[in-house]
Order: C-alpha cells, then sequence, then structure tokens
C-alpha cells in the first residue's frame, strides 16, 4: 500500500502538529521511520549496557556516559514515535516539552543540591542514632 | 463523519476581516484549534505532568540512593538480565504500538487488533517480569521497608510499572472500542492519547533501566 | 468489617468539636431536605449538578470557596480568641483540638477556600474573555470542581468522624509519621489533598490547553486579555508542581500505610527531603493563588479607570517572569534547616529578585490609575486596599528573604503577618474584586453598592488591626501556633487582635447580608445590557447572564481591547457595529454529564475507607470509579445541538438590548 494514511489535515489556518501523529506520508515510509527508531534505539541501549559492563570508559565517567545515553535514547523517542519535529507548526509543543525539562532539571538537579548541602550539615536521622549507639 | 464541538463562524460585519499577513501558523489567532489538536496537547500536557511526578521520585531515590541503613545496596541486589528482558520487551511494545497507529490511520481492524493484542502481551510479560523481580527482592528480606533506599526503589519502579498496568487496562478497554464501535472519531482521539502514554511510558523507562538499574549496579567506587 | 472505625470516632467527650459537628450537619441535613421538599432536585441535577458548562462550574467553585471561607474564618476566630485568652492561663481549646484547629485553618483556606475561589473566577470568565464557547476539556472540567468539593467534603467529615490532622497545614514529618501521628487525622489530610490535587491538575491542564488553542479568530497573543495571560501562568505553574505534591504526598502516605522509610527516623529516612519536595511544590502554590488575581487587578482597574492597561507588553513579560522565578526560590522556607550559606545566598538573592517583576506591576497599576477617571466602585476599592497592602506584605517578603533576618524570624508571628499579608491582601481582595465585579455577568444584576464598600472597609482595617500587633509580637519573639504563653508584653497585642478579627467578622457578616440582600431586590437591580461597568474586553459583549453557547458567532478580533474598540465604533457610526443581524448557524455544545458527581462519589467512598482501613470498600470505591470512567468512554451521544431558530432569538434580544443601550449613550453624549 502506498497511498497516504488518512488523517484529517488541520482544518483552520495555522494548523499545527498533534504530538504523535504520523505526517501525511506513504504507509512503507512511515514504517521505514519506526523502524529506523527501533533500530537506533536498541542500538543505543546495546550500547548502555556495554558500557556499564566495560572498563574502556573512564571509570568515573561511566555514570555521566549513562546519562548522556539516556537523553540520547529519549530524543530517538520523541522524534521517531512522538514525531517531534522542528517545523513552525510544532512550537506549542516544543514549547510545552521544554518547559517540561526545565522543571525536571529544577526538581532533580535542584534536590540533590539542597540535599547534599543539608545532609553535610545536619546528619540525617539515622546516622545521627548510629552515631550514639 | 467529524463534527465540529466548536462552530467557527466568520462574521466579516464585526470587523476588518483577515489575521495580519505574516502570521505565524500555530499560534492560535486562526479561531479554535480542531478537536483533534486540542485533545492531543491536552494530553502531552497531562503526560509532562506525570513525566514531573516521575522526577519527584526520581529525587528521592537520587537522596536515598546510599540510605540503604546496613541493608542490601543497588550493587547487590540488580540482576541485569531481567533488566534486559525488561528493556527489549518493553521497546518492541513501543514499536508494535507504532504499527497499531499505522493500521488504525489506514482503519485496517485486523491489523489494529493484531498490533493491538501484541503491544498488551509483550506488556503483560513486562509487568511480569517486574513483579518476579519485587517478589524476589521480597522474599530476600530486600522489600521496601527495609531501608529508605529500597522505599525509593521500589516506589520509583513500582510506579512505572502501576502506570504501564493501568495502560493496559486503557488498552484492553481500546480494542474493545475499535472493534464494537470501528473507528469514530473520538475513539481515534482516545487511541492517539493511548499511543502518546505508551510511548511515554518507555521514554520513563529509558531513564529508569540507564539511571536506576545501570548506574545502580556499578561498584560503589564507580558512583558519583 | 469496619476497619478502625467505631462510635468512639465521634467525637462525644469534646463538647465543643461535637457541637461544630452536630451544627454542621444540621446545616447540611437541613439544606438537603429544603431543596428536597421545595422540589428543586430535578433543577439542580440537571442544570448545575450534571453541568459541564464552564460559567455553571465556575459558579460552584466560588460558592465551595465562599463556604469554606466562612468555616476557615470561623477556625481563625478561634484561634485568634485562644490567644486573646492564653496569657497564663490555659485557655478554652485544650493543645490537641488547638492543634486540629490552625491546622484546619491553613489547610481549608489555601486548598477549599483560595485555589477554589481563584479557579472558579478562571473558570467563568476566561473562555468569555478569549471569546469562545467552553473550555478546551469540559466533562474534565466537571471532574475536576466534583473532585475539589469530595477533598472539601472529606475535611468536613473529619469534624464529625473522627479528628483532623494536628500537623499544621503542611505536614512535616517525623511529627506526621505513623509513630508519632497514629490517629486518622493524617490520613483525612492527605487524601483529602489527593484527591482534589488530581482535580486541580485536571484543571491546569483543561486552561493551559485552553489559552493556547481555543481564541477567538484574530487574537494572537498580544491581544489576549492580561486576565487569560495570568491564567495560562498560573495553570503552568499548576501542571509543572501539583505533581510533585501527589509524589510527596503520596511517600508520606506509602510511609504511613506500609511501612516505608522516605521520611522516618529509622530505615535510613531523611525528614529533611519532606521539607524540600513540599516546598518545591508551596511557593510556586502561592504564585498560583496570586497571579490570577494581578490579572483581576488588571482588568478592574484598567475598567474603573477608563484608560488601557499602562504597557501590555511589560504587564506580559512580568507575569511570565514571576512564573519562571518562582519556581527558584522554595528554599527560603527552610533556611534555618541548615543548608549552608552558599545555599541560602543564591536562594535568598533569587527570593528578593521576585520582588522586580511584581514591582513593575505595580507601577503599570499606578500609570494606568494616573491620567484616568477614576470610579470609586467597589472593586476599584478592593484594587486599591489591595495596592497599599500587598506592598508592605511583599516589602516583609523581601525582608524575610535574607537569610540573616530570617534566622530570627523563621516561624514567628512575622512570618505568619507577612504571608496573611500577602494572601489577604493580594488573593483575598483579589477574589472579592473579581466576585463584585464579574457578579453581575454571571447572575444577571448587580450587587449592592453600599453594603459591598462598608465590607471593604471592614475587611481593610480588620486586616491591619488584626496583623500589625502580629508583626509587632514577631519581632518580639513570639512563635506562632502557640496555644498558651506567659509573656506580659505580647499580651495587649493579641487582645487588640482579637478586635481585629471581630471587624472582618462584621465584614464578612456585610457581605453575606449583600448577597442576601441583592438577591431580595434583585428585580431592580437587574443588569439589561450585559455591559455595567463599561467594561473593555469581550465578556461584557455577552448578555447577563450569557446564553450556555457564550456568543452566536464568534467575535473577530483585531485590538487588544476588542469590545472597548467596537463600542467606539458603534458610537461614531451611531449603529450597532454589525447592524444587520449576522447569519445564525446551530450550535454544537457538550452534552451535561453525571460523570464528574459520579466520580467524585466514589472518590469520597475509596478516601473514606483508606483513612478507616476498611480494605473491602476501597476495593469497591475502586471499581465503581473504574466502571464510571468506561460508561463515559462509551457514551454516543457526547453533544446537543441548538438550532439556529433558537441561537437567532438568544442574540436578536441581545442586540436589541445593545441597540437601545446605545441610542441612550448617544442621547446622553449629544445632551
Amino acid at each position: 500500500m502506498s497511498k497516504p494514511s488518512d488523517f484529517e489535515a488541520g482544518s483552520y489556518v495555522g494548523g499545527d502538529r498533534v504530538p504523535g501523529a504520523p505526517e501525511e506520508r506513504t504507509l512503507a515510509q512511515e514504517v521505514r521511520g519506526y523502524l529506523l527508531g527501533l533500530g537506533l534505539a536498541t542500538l543505543l541501549t546495546i550500547a548502555s549496557f556495554w558500557a556499564d559492563h566495560t572498563r574502556e570508559i573512564y571509570a568515573s565517567g561511566i555514570a555521566m556516559a549513562l546519562l548522556v545515553l539516556t537523553v540520547a535514547q529519549i530524543g530517538i523517542h520523541l522524534i521517531f514515535f512522538l514525531h517531534i519535529t522542528t517545523d513552525p507548526d510544532n512550537e506549542n509543543n516544543i514549547l510545552a516539552l521544554a518547559f517540561g525539562v526545565l522543571i525536571v532539571c529544577l526538581i532533580v538537579f535542584g534536590s540533590l543540591w539542597v540535599m547534599i548541602h543539608l545532609n553535610n550539615n545536619l546528619m540525617p536521622m539515622d546516622k545521627l542514632m548510629q552515631m550514639q549507639r | 463523519m467529524s463534527t465540529p464541538a466548536l462552530r467557527l463562524a466568520h462574521d466579516p460585519a464585526l470587523g476588518p476581516a483577515g489575521i495580519a499577513p505574516g502570521q505565524v501558523t500555530g499560534r492560535g489567532a486562526g479561531g479554535p484549534a480542531p478537536k483533534r489538536i486540542i485533545v492531543g496537547y491536552g494530553f502531552w500536557i497531562f503526560l509532562l505532568s506525570d513525566v514531573i511526578m516521575f522526577s519527584a521520585f526520581f529525587a528521592a531515590y537520587a537522596v536515598l540512593f546510599k540510605s540503604t541503613d546496613g541493608g542490601p545496596s543497588a550493587h547487590e541486589l540488580f540482576d541485569l538480565r531481567n533488566t534486559a528482558a525488561q528493556t527489549a520487551v518493553l521497546l518492541a511494545s513501543t514499536f508494535t504500538c507504532g504499527m497499531a497507529s499505522l493500521a488504525v490511520g489506514h482503519r485496517s481492524q485486523k491489523w489494529t487488533q493484531i498490533a493491538l493484542l501484541v503491544t498488551g502481551l509483550l506488556g503483560l510479560i513486562f509487568i511480569l517480569l517486574e513483579v518476579r523481580e519485587f517478589s524476589g527482592f521480597i522474599a530476600r528480606g530486600a522489600g521496601p521497608s527495609r531501608s529508605a533506599f529500597l522505599s525509593s526503589f521500589f516506589t520509583l519502579v513500582g510506579c512505572h510499572g502501576i502506570h504501564v498496568s493501568v495502560a493496559l487496562l486503557w488498552l484492553g478497554t481500546q480494542m474493545a472500542q475499535f472493534y464494537a464501535m470501528g473507528f469514530r472519531e473520538d475513539i481515534r482521539h482516545r487511541f492517539l492519547c493511548f499511543s502518546l502514554f505508551w510511548h511515554a511510558l518507555d521514554i520513563v523507562w529509558v531513564a529508569i533501566f540507564n539511571l536506576v538499574y545501570l548506574v545502580g549496579s556499578l561498584p560503589p567506587e564507580l558512583l558519583p | 468489617m469496619l476497619g478502625k472505625l467505631n462510635w468512639q470516632a465521634i467525637p462525644f467527650d469534646q463538647p465543643i468539636a461535637l457541637a461544630a459537628g452536630a451544627f454542621v450537619v444540621l446545616v447540611i441535613v437541613g439544606a438537603v431536605i429544603w431543596v428536597v421538599v421545595k422540589g428543586y432536585t430535578p433543577y439542580l441535577w440537571r442544570e448545575w449538578i450534571t453541568s459541564v458548562d464552564h460559567k455553571r462550574i465556575g459558579i460552584m467553585y466560588c460558592l465551595l470557596a465562599g463556604v469554606m471561607l466562612v468555616r476557615g474564618f470561623i477556625d481563625a476566630l478561634m484561634m485568634r480568641t485562644q490567644q486573646a485568652l492564653a496569657f497564663h492561663a490555659p485557655g478554652y481549646l485544650p493543645p490537641e483540638h488547638y492543634d486540629q484547629i490552625f491546622s484546619a485553618h491553613g489547610t481549608i483556606m489555601i486548598f477549599f477556600m483560595a485555589m477554589p475561589f481563584v479557579i472558579g473566577l478562571m473558570n467563568f470568565a476566561m473562555p468569555l474573555q478569549l471569546g469562545v464557547r467552553d473550555v478546551a476539556f469540559p466533562t474534565l472540567n466537571s471532574v475536576s470542581f466534583w473532585l475539589t468539593a469530595a477533598g472539601a467534603l472529606l475535611v468536613n467529615i473529619s469534624l464529625v468522624v473522627g479528628e483532623f490532622a494536628r500537623t499544621s497545614w503542611l505536614p512535616y514529618p517525623p511529627l506526621s509519621e505513623l509513630r508519632y501521628s497514629p490517629g486518622v487525622g493524617v490520613d483525612y489530610y492527605l487524601w483529602a489533598l489527593q484527591i482534589s490535587g488530581i482535580g486541580t491538575l485536571m484543571t491546569g491542564i483543561n486552561m493551559v490547553t485552553t489559552v493556547l488553542k481555543i481564541r477567538a479568530p484574530g487574537m494572537n497573543y498580544m491581544r489576549m486579555p492580561i486576565f487569560c495571560w495570568t491564567t495560562l501562568a498560573s495553570n503552568l505553574l499548576i501542571v509543572a508542581v501539583f505533581p510533585i505534591l501527589t509524589a510527596t504526598l503520596a511517600m508520606l502516605l506509602l510511609d504511613r500505610y506500609l511501612g516505608f522509610h522516605f521520611f522516618t527516623n529509622d530505615g535510613g529516612g531523611n525528614a529533611m527531603m519532606f521539607q524540600n519536595l513540599i516546598w518545591a511544590w508551596g511557593h510556586p502554590e502561592v504564585y498560583i493563588l496570586v497571579l490570577p488575581a494581578f490579572g483581576i487587578f488588571s482588568e478592574v482597574v484598567s475598567t474603573f479607570c477608563g484608560k488601557p492597561l499602562f504597557d501590555r507588553r511589560s504587564m506580559i513579560i512580568a507575569t511570565l517572569g514571576i512564573c519562571i522565578l518562582s519556581l527558584l526560590v522554595w528554599l527560603h522556607h527552610f533556611f534555618t534547616m541548615g543548608a549552608g550559606g552558599d545555599v541560602n545566598a543564591v536562594f535568598g538573592i533569587a527570593s528578593m529578585v521576585i520582588a522586580v517583576p511584581t514591582g513593575v506591576k505595580i507601577y503599570n497599576w499606578l500609570f494606568t490609575m494616573y491620567g484616568g477617571r477614576i470610579r470609586f466602585s467597589s472593586p476599584m476599592l478592593w484594587s486599591i486596599g489591595f495596592m497599599v497592602t500587598f506592598v508592605i506584605g511583599g516589602m516583609t517578603g523581601v525582608l524575610l528573604a535574607s537569610p540573616v533576618a530570617d534566622f530570627v524570624l523563621h516561624n514567628s508571628l512575622f512570618l505568619v503577618a507577612h504571608f496573611h499579608n500577602v494572601i489577604i491582601g493580594g488573593v483575598v481582595f483579589g477574589v472579592f474584586a473579581g466576585y463584585t465585579y464579574w457578579f453581575p455577568k454571571a447572575f444577571g444584576f448587580v450587587l449592592d453598592e453600599r453594603l459591598g464598600k462598608a465590607a471593604f472597609w471592614c475587611w481593610s482595617i480588620g486586616f491591619y488591626v488584626t496583623f500589625v500587633p502580629l508583626y509587632v509580637v514577631g519581632l518580639e519573639g513570639m512563635t506562632r501556633r502557640m496555644q498558651h504563653y506567659d509573656r506580659p508584653e505580647w499580651y495587649p497585642w493579641m487582645l487588640v487582635a482579637e478586635v481585629g478579627v471581630l471587624i472582618i467578622l462584621c465584614g464578612i457578616a456585610l457581605q453575606v447580608a449583600q448577597l442576601w440582600i441583592s438577591i431580595r431586590e434583585r428585580a431592580t437591580r437587574r443588569d439589561l445590557t450585559g455591559d455595567p461597568w463599561d467594561g473593555r474586553s469581550l465578556e461584557w459583549s455577552t448578555s447577563s447572564p450569557p446564553p450556555m453557547f457564550n456568543f452566536a458567532v464568534l467575535p473577530h478580533v483585531v485590538s487588544d481591547e476588542p469590545y472597548w474598540s467596537i463600542k467606539q465604533q458603534a458610537l461614531a457610526r451611531g449603529q450597532l457595529v454589525a447592524p444587520e443581524p449576522p447569519e445564525y448557524g446551530p450550535i454544537e455544545m457538550p452534552r451535561n454529564s453525571p460523570t464528574g458527581f459520579v466520580t467524585a462519589f466514589f472518590a469520597v467512598v475509596t478516601g473514606f475507607s483508606l483513612i478507616w482501613h476498611i480494605w473491602w470498600l476501597v476495593i469497591l470505591g475502586l471499581i465503581g470509579a473504574y466502571a464510571t470512567f468506561v460508561v463515559f468512554a462509551w457514551r454516543d451521544h457526547r453533544e446537543i445541538e441548538i438550532p439556529a431558530e433558537e441561537v437567532a432569538r438568544i442574540d436578536r434580544a441581545n442586540r436589541t438590548a445593545r441597540a437601545e443601550a446605545l441610542r441612550e449613550l448617544r442621547e446622553g453624549v449629544t445632551r
């Protein structure tokens, strides 16, 4: 089948894209897109497992390498499975995603920064109780 | 036939017609968006809020990672073969869900049901693997009430598992609805939301298997 | 069989609680009986309970908020009285009871008064201002309201069955852990907030989508009313931070129910992490409350000064700046927990920086007033009262933002006075202004002005008489939440504060009287044109109240004060801008649905049974909730169609009223 798939086009001025809906292309093209995404994701996943076991990467950098691989894998998912693109119709979706990423970073890295300082200055209860034994 | 929920009628007598020239598309100045875009965007925002909730659990996990209270640590507990199996199964199910999206787009009842069934079975295998891992930990005395680290691990990964289970319930309902009512517009909108949800769950799993399991199973001297 | 529930749950041995609970039960039962006997049930069910109309839902939110304002205020009255009496004396409230009262006061005022009031006003006015027919997800809107009401119901049930939390409005562990709070109080709090939190998150998603995707043609971002911009910013914050609240409360629930160790003293738990996470939610929460209030003031000030808002662009940028900055300051709530100088300094500076965009807004309002023809109607009085009061509160906030000062003043009554200063001066005055401003639009008649002004003066004077003494004793070292004390220098100030709260009581009584009398006199107070204040934005172009579909034909927007430009054109031409009626078509609107009400019913059942450990009922409740969802998903008829003739008839009435008003205006002008 090579006829374009039957999705409603944006029916008003400024038709923007729904996140997740494949654009109007042929079926073969769409399947190829998903297969490419699957392939890349698999490769990166294998890379993650390899990084965890190998000693080729500088030892203390393994955790950082895994973080980078995580971001890359998430990127593959966003592009190939969720169809996030940079065309102007997608603006709102990308802005929302950027906002979400900002919040996630604030929560995770902000909490870590604060809690590490708190723990350094004020020992959590159990360690305090261990010391008193 | 699609019926718009908001009627768009342009009354030229109310003012000069037309939008400013050069008006960039997608900025909403052309009137209310079609239903499909509204539903999709709303669900996208919900997904972001869900990811933010996961990040709060992630933050707790990161803070409590070393608080093992003398109990088992990540390095001692995690079996990466199980993790690899779960990852492979969920990734495959994301792909089959994508295939289901294409089948829905082409209005093929047979391929929709097949793709969704495979997706569901793969999801079920994922859950069974996770249940097996959890019960194994609990049997070894490494249950969630053993230490703060284990509490946060079980909560984070378990929350993901609950999301997958709820998604499987949704998947079943979706299959039933497609079968009973065909490719009606609102059911397709809901399926769009489902596939967004399913892909997002795989995204969260990417973060979990990398940053929880893989980082966690590094020997302690290699941790940051 | 019934878990932990038994007859001891009812406070037979506590006279005050028993009397209060009995009173509440009598009022509710009496109201239900009155409704049923008078035959209002079908009307209520059809037109309000199952309504998915944003206007109806907005009104119900505000009604819930009004009732909870009274409940929360009674708690405040009891607290002030206790502190006025308890100098070298036990007062009349034993500590266990007093602790529940201040916890309930804060919880109710934030979650079940301020949030619903603000959300209700946004619900009512925002779609009208955007020139559209409803929000993005009308049935979800109904679910959101009913879940919020469910949470409020659970908190009020704790008055009669069981007890409320004694851990204040944010339940810090380890006090809130099972070991130190073994009763059901904290569980009531947690489940009520989890349930209503889901509702609020749904509202956030709904409104963000509406503002970004559903606007009248021609309304680009720069032409959006400022109230809609603040709605967007506030709801973006809801979407961003309510998941943190859900997660953190879930962690505490897991500790309490399943023996997890997130925040416990043993097992490696970290109680400090609770404060970190909860304030990461808690600080943006107060901006969620105050940003829509800022939006209301922008609308009110420009309307009642007869001038466009001064410098819209900087107003919008300031709004978005406040939105982002509010996410960067949360540690200032626990400077004293010991993160150290570096961390404290960063968050302290960020907390001071957030005063800058707020100041920009204040200057813009002042410059809007300058050179305008100011009408001192009660919405404008509330706005001016806000400007003075909120600025003072903001200044004490900047003072507290310095970690050095905060080490002295943390958790003192100075802090309590500060946040009441900004919440009452900002949020409460804002919702009162919005309530008075949009009341005619909602109900078709204007509120009594004299009583409204009297209420304003009582609230304003009462506020200062109550809280300035608290600033003083805070500086003198009085800590918050004290059930008794023995410092003689504090005592006279507590007495003054008691007088203040009685003045506020007069204000509330005047507001109740205003509502009662205006309803009785509504025939003479009718708003016939739909535009009682000479407004500038699109909601004033509809009739009062607007038809279900808001606009017969969606307006085409060409300026940032759409209705004002229409009115000027009409005045100039001497006829309606569209002299011929437009072509009417049938309008499809979403069908009413009991989904929201039924979901909330199962939420209350599930919440109550979780609190009392009635496990079989929990399972039933969850099954019921899932079944509701499936039934809703399976319905075939989701919309009703309003025929074109009906639309035409309704719109013609509106056009006639407006043509009449235009004629009178022109005669007034030319005379």
